[in-house]
């Protein structure tokens, strides 16, 4: 099967170069001392986006069945979610 | 004639026994690799995610420590790290991609830039250890380097995990161990290190840029 869906060399590396700029955002803000809950929701959506990247298209894991796409979103969107929640009790 | 059909079967049984990660055997929509490791790979995760959210909670009561402390990490070394596991990522699958297509020393050469990568991060975290036991701060200096210290130290361990099965596959695939037909072992390594990174991708900001 992964033959037959087989991603070019070409879209790896675009793949590769979006890692590359989504991490450079997370490091600019966090060199610009950027806080507060908006700014931690950004980077948050930053790192699930990238997580999912590597998930789907790294570990090649878009054509597989649904509860293992499943499994891999809703670890992401629980630990994400529950930083969030966290993150929200401490500004309180 | 019970020659004939006898042996057909008798042939097909000893070449799943002796290739039972054969290739052509895993169905439509199976996980890449060995179930045996994403298994493994998912207990890892779980065990990630319960130390990711006990930090963000330890830190929802401790906020101004955990936001001073912060400060004396070095978010240059943490995003340097992040590119380098990223890429590191980029040229496994470009590893796999090349399996996929019989090319076993090019995947060789791509597992074995993997694997360099592998050895900077190291460097560089190993660096960033030093700074902190030689300014005398250990996991009893307060609670955030209690998380900072295990955390890094417990994804440490797995690069350097990762780093050992890069290198046995690399040697396979020098000795032409893979095949375009048969390369589960690949798969299997490759699955293991890009857990690797994208548990970095979570633990980076995090830890390092979350105030």
């Amino acid at each position: 099967m992964n033959n037959t869906h087989a991603l070019s060399n070409r879209l790896l590396t675009i793949i590769w170069l979006i890692l590359v700029a989504l991490t450079i955002a997370t490091f600019s803000i966090g060199e610009a001392g950027l806080s507060g809950k908006h700014v931690m929701l950004t980077l948050l959506a930053i790192a699930l986006i990238k997580s999912q990247i590597v998930a789907n298209y790294f570990m090649d894991l878009r054509n597989s069945k649904l509860i293992w796409r499943s499994i891999m979103f809703g670890y992401f969107l629980i630990v994400g979610g529950l930083i969030w929640l966290a993150y929200l009790i401490g500004l309180k | 004639m019970d020659a004939s059909t006898n042996t057909p079967d008798s042939v097909m049984l000893t070449e799943a026994q002796q290739n039972p990660n054969i290739k052509s055997e895993k169905g439509q929509g199976d996980l890449p690799g060995d179930l045996a490791l994403w298994i493994f790979i998912f207990a890892e995760m779980l065990v990630f995610g319960v130390l990711f959210v006990a930090y963000a909670f330890t830190r929802a009561n401790n906020v101004a420590l955990f936001n001073d402390s912060q400060l004396t990490l070095s978010q240059t070394s943490g995003a340097i790290n992040t590119l380098v596991l990223i890429t590191s990522s980029y040229f496994v699958v470009r590893g796999v991609s090349a399996i996929k297509r019989g090319l076993s020393k090019q995947c060789a050469h791509w597992l074995t830039g993997a694997l360099l990568l592998g050895g900077v991060f190291i460097s560089i975290k190993l660096v960033e250890f030093y700074a902190k036991f030689a300014a005398d701060i250990t996991m009893s200096t307060n609670t955030f380097y209690m998380f900072y210290l295990s955390l890094t130290f417990f994804h440490f361990m797995h690069v350097l995990m990762g780093m050992v099965i890069l290198g046995s596959i690399i040697a396979k695939a020098h000795r032409g161990g893979y095949s375009a037909q048969e390369h589960a072992g690949v798969e299997t390594g490759a699955s293991f290190w890009h857990m690797v990174d994208f548990l970095w991708i979570i633990l980076f900001p995090l830890v390092y840029i979350i105030r």
